[in-house]
């Protein structure tokens, strides 16, 4: 665990001038982030407890559970926003709360639950303020990223328009343009799917699953059990702020753990053609009109 | 600075304007200043100047209130101000010299000529825009940066020292006279207005108990008084018409205090004195007497008002024996009100 | 192949920001060539007259390239009364144009101004206080010296009132900032209470903001407070973009977001009490160059911080003039002029945006 410049510091001004250096290309299975023994304690509520987790280079890890069962809360903790009660988290081998703003932006991206705006910045603008943690990037280097992240999110179409003039699931798209590119190993997404049209939920997954295979980490909050089995390598399921679960998709999506974990009945089949995991909600029991 | 009765009205305007933003005070400023009344004035408003002018003779140096020496080469351009400096140079037989006015010199003479300032607001541009030979300020004319500027172009600043009293009207007199070089008009304008100021003070009645007099401030009807204290200006005008002045005599130092009905009840006074305009702003006498505090007190129930032009009540100058004449009548005189 | 780097391929299309960059060019480059017809206008124009003529021949005689001296008083009016007035204008009108803009950024709401956590109530509590218990420890730099000190005072108490556990939220801000400013009121209310009349008289004026007692000295004072805050706050326009997305988007995206606020804070508190003590309350000012400049340019602060300290002083030089001269010879308060034309303007800019845009966000 070698800090980057491998003294310490001196606080203040100096810092200014020091360019923060971006991180070495990961290598496959390389962890990327972890989290040992996390508690977490919002005012008198225990929101997370004894979770240990752990975010691979090269694999998508999808964070699911009902409401309220501590997901977005880990997804904080692991983008340092969030300092934990009690154990310890490492991003990059080190732990959080010692690496500077400027340092961690070249190494995790976050994709907020919503997108908001203060100014109207147009979309470009917007999707170009993902570059600026690269203060030492050449601008085609800038240029190609902002380009190629508005394409793979099909943005590109309402570049020149306010942010402010799109809809909810446009914003959301360009949100995650930004997040695209700013071109971190470490990517932290935040429910990307809830304001989606089954074709662009689709998309957002075939992206993930990309970063994944370009060696990236990708972590990502998902209520659609469905898109979560999918596409993610891996899925861990909260419940009350424990690990329930933590596994390959065919593991973890039992009947018995999943409609236990939601308090409601579930079936789990495979696909008739694919044969591809399906998760369904137990309907039988319903009362009927 | 000299308590110009009008500039007094706009700033009391003020006061309200800014208590009722005062809560609002980090945003804009919506206290817009009312501009000082214009004197609307009884139709004798004349000055009656010495028979003769005199000749200057210049250059002459004397000695400022501020403590600078300044030597006055000629006195063609004039500009007095404040209109009771005005009031002085027009007295003395100068009055063609002056080219401009303070918005309190409403005076006949001088009405037609235009505003320069409006008491506490000088622009050093527009005095300079004059060309004036010699400017007369008053010691609390201000701001004192416009007057830096003015003294930085070369013009000569006479500053006199406001007037408080009626021992003030000679001395003011003669630091005028003696600045536009002719010192023994002073003498006599001094003179023939001390005379006329004895007369009317011997005039007033001596015998009983020397009647208490309450110098009110009065806006609308609104119960909340503005009552004239030591130095509210008034004093030695009320003791010269054979009275006492209520608010100093209680021990009131600042120029106006707020105070409540119940003590203007308690304060009894006999008479009140007051300014035409805020007079006439509740409504007259009638109203006046009807406004719960003043109501139950001895002059409310005598109806002895003493009401003053608000141009001229504090203008220590030439024409103060007028004003103390009124004053002694209205006192006196059974109250035609 | 993947999407990704199908797209990388693709052609850039940099044209609306390539636009927003000629435009920028283009209104800074009229910004500035407005200021150099004002200053000569604004130095020939007054109570005093002095043709441009005269003004860039006297320019030139101090300045020894040639020219001539004009006769003692219309030098005088040039050089004490008018050229410390037209500097005063600009300095407070650029420090007041870009401290509204550092507000509206930092606080990520374009109806932000400094006033909001206490600058301007503070310096008229300062302000009036000096005027109303006659205090004169420092000449007649008591009124500015206590208005300076009060202001800041008042921004660090605010801030800090409003910070806990190394975290400060804007909402608890901006509260703290209103709680401040009533209790500065009553503050003002008591002071006036116990002034005179000649003392209410002074504060009445003070508070509607002028430039009339412009001097030599009083620019110098302002000078390295503008200039501090003028050259400080363009470094952090990069970083004011990035807060628009919001606060932890922002730290996603590596800025320091406490430091920045603390930083950005500070330097609006220095550019608004520099200007409000020797000018006095000037609304509307910060309120809406920023949102003009934005609405010809863009949000981006590269732009919007210098071009509103450039607008503003164009702005403030404009205002003052009028007021100095539309009543001629008297003296309109600056103040009074800036809020007057100011909040009409900004109600319209307000329904113009909501029409546009259906709304602000």
């Amino acid at each position: 665990m070698k800090r980057p410049f491998g003294v310490k510091r001196p606080p203040g001004v100096i810092r200014l001038r020091n360019r923060p250096v971006p991180p070495a290309a990961p290598v496959p299975g390389e962890v990327l982030a972890e989290v040992e023994g996390l508690s977490v304690r919002l005012g008198a509520r225990e929101v997370l407890a004894e979770v240990g987790v752990r975010v691979r280079a090269g694999e998508v890890l999808a964070l699911v559970g009902p409401n309220g069962a501590g997901k977005s809360t880990l997804l904080s903790v692991l983008a340092a926003d969030l300092p934990p009660t009690a154990g310890c988290v490492r991003i990059h081998g080190c732990p959080a709360r010692d690496w500077s703003a400027p340092e961690l932006a070249l190494r995790r991206a976050v994709l907020p639950q919503s997108a908001s705006l203060s100014f109207p910045f147009t979309v470009e603008e917007v999707v170009r303020m993902g570059r600026a943690p690269w203060t030492a990037a050449r601008p085609e280097d800038d240029d190609a990223a902002v380009a190629g992240a508005m394409a793979a999110t099909e943005v590109t179409g309402f570049a020149a328009r306010p942010f402010s003039a799109l809809s909810g699931g446009e914003r959301a798209r360009v949100a995650l343009a930004r997040v695209l590119a700013q071109r971190t190993p470490l990517v932290l997404l935040d429910e990307p799917t809830a304001a989606l049209d089954l074709r662009h939920q689709e998309l957002v997954l075939r992206l993930c699953r990309e970063r994944a295979l370009a060696g990236d980490a990708v972590v990502v909050v998902l209520h659609d059990l469905g898109l979560a089995a999918a596409y993610a390598h891996r899925v861990a399921v909260l419940r009350a702020g424990r690990i329930a679960a933590d596994g390959l998709p065919r593991e973890v999506f039992t009947e018995g753990l999943l409609s236990e974990v939601y308090d409601q009945p579930v079936e789990v089949f495979p696909h008739p053609r694919t044969g591809a995991v399906l998760v369904h909600p137990d309907r039988t029991g319903r009362p009927s009109a | 600075m000299r308590r110009l009765p009008t500039g007094l009205a706009g700033a009391l305007l003020s006061v309200l304007a800014l208590t009722l933003t005062a809560t609002a005070c980090g945003g804009p400023p919506h206290a817009a200043s009312a501009p000082p009344a214009d004197g609307a004035s009884a139709p004798p408003d004349r000055v009656e100047p010495l028979a003769g002018p005199p000749r200057p003779e210049l250059p002459v140096t004397v000695r400022s209130a501020d403590g600078r020496e300044l030597t006055v080469r000629r006195a063609e351009r004039v500009v007095p101000l404040s209109g009771s400096l005005s009031e002085i140079v027009f007295t003395l037989g100068l009055g063609d010299r002056v080219v401009a006015r303070d918005v309190t010199a409403t005076f006949e003479q001088a009405a037609e000529l235009p505003v320069v300032t409006r008491g506490h607001d000088v622009s050093a541009e527009s005095v300079l825009s004059l060309r004036p030979d010699l400017v007369i300020a008053e010691s609390g004319t201000g701001p004192a940066e416009a007057m830096d500027q003015i003294r930085a172009a070369g013009t000569p600043v006479l500053v006199v020292e406001a007037a408080t009293g009626l021992d003030d009207v000679g001395p003011r007199i003669e630091a005028v006279a003696g600045a536009l070089g002719v010192p023994s008009a002073g003498r006599e304008l001094t003179r023939r207005t001390e005379e006329r100021i004895a007369a009317v003070t011997e005039s007033a009645p001596r015998e009983g108990t020397k009647p208490r007099v309450a110098f009110l401030y009065l806006r609308g009807s609104a119960s909340v008084y503005l009552i004239g204290g030591r130095d509210s200006g008034a004093t030695s005008l009320i003791e010269a018409a054979g009275a006492v002045d209520a608010g100093a005599e209680s021990g009131l130092e600042k120029d106006f205090t707020a105070i409540t009905s119940e003590a203007l009840v308690k304060a009894a006074p006999d008479a009140l004195l007051v300014m035409a305009k805020g007079l006439e702003s509740v409504g007259g006498v009638d109203g006046l007497v009807k406004i719960p505090g003043v109501a139950q007190t001895p002059a409310g129930m005598d109806r002895r008002i003493v009401s003053v032009e608000d141009g001229v009540l504090l203008n220590y100058g030439p024409r103060t024996d007028q004003v103390l004449t009124s004053v002694v009548e209205q006192l006196y005189g059974g109250g035609e009100a | 192949m993947s999407v990704l780097e199908k797209t990388v391929r693709e052609p850039v299309t940099p044209a609306p920001v390539r636009g927003r960059r000629t435009t920028a060019w283009l209104l800074t480059a009229g910004l500035v060539a407005g200021l150099v017809v004002l200053v000569p206008v604004a130095a020939g124009t007054g109570a005093y007259p002095v043709p441009v003529g005269d003004v860039l021949a006297s320019v030139q005689h101090r300045s020894g390239l040639g020219g001539g001296e004009l006769d003692r008083v219309a030098e005088s009016v040039l050089w004490n009364v008018r050229f410390p007035r037209i500097v005063l204008a600009l300095l407070v009108g650029a420090s007041l144009g870009c401290a509204g803009a550092l507000m509206q950024g930092v606080f990520g709401n374009p109806l932000a101004e400094p006033g909001v956590i206490g600058v301007s109530s503070g310096a008229a509590v300062g302000a009036v206080a000096a005027i109303a218990l006659g205090l004169n420890f420092a000449g007649n730099w008591t009124v500015s010296l206590l208005a300076f000190v009060a202001g800041l005072f008042t921004v660090l108490l605010v801030y800090g009132m409003s910070r806990s556990g190394g975290r400060t939220e804007v909402v608890t801000l901006i509260l703290t900032g209103i709680a401040v400013n009533a209790f500065a009121g009553a503050l003002i209310g008591l002071f006036l209470f116990f002034a005179d009349t000649a003392a209410i008289n002074q504060i009445t004026f003070w508070q509607l903001g002028s430039l009339s007692q412009a001097t030599w000295p009083k620019v110098l004072a302002v000078l390295p407070c503008a200039a501090l805050g003028l050259t400080v706050a363009p470094l952090y326009a990069r970083r004011l973009d990035l807060l628009a997305l919001g606060e932890r988007p922002a730290r996603h995206l590596g800025v320091d977001v406490e430091r920045l606020r603390i930083v950005l804070v500070l330097v609006i508190a220095l550019l608004t009490a520099a200007a409000v003590s020797v000018s006095g309350i000037i609304g509307f000012v910060g309120l809406v160059v920023p949102h003009l400049l934005r609405m010809a340019a863009g949000p981006g602060h590269r732009l919007l911080l210098p071009g509103s300290a450039l607008l503003g002083a164009l702005v403030l030089l404009a205002a003052d003039l009028t007021a100095r001269t539309v009543a001629e010879p008297a003296e309109l308060p600056l103040g009074v002029l800036t809020a007057l034309l100011g909040s009409p303007f900004f109600f319209w800019l307000l329904r113009r945006t909501r029409r546009r845009q259906g709304g602000w966000a």
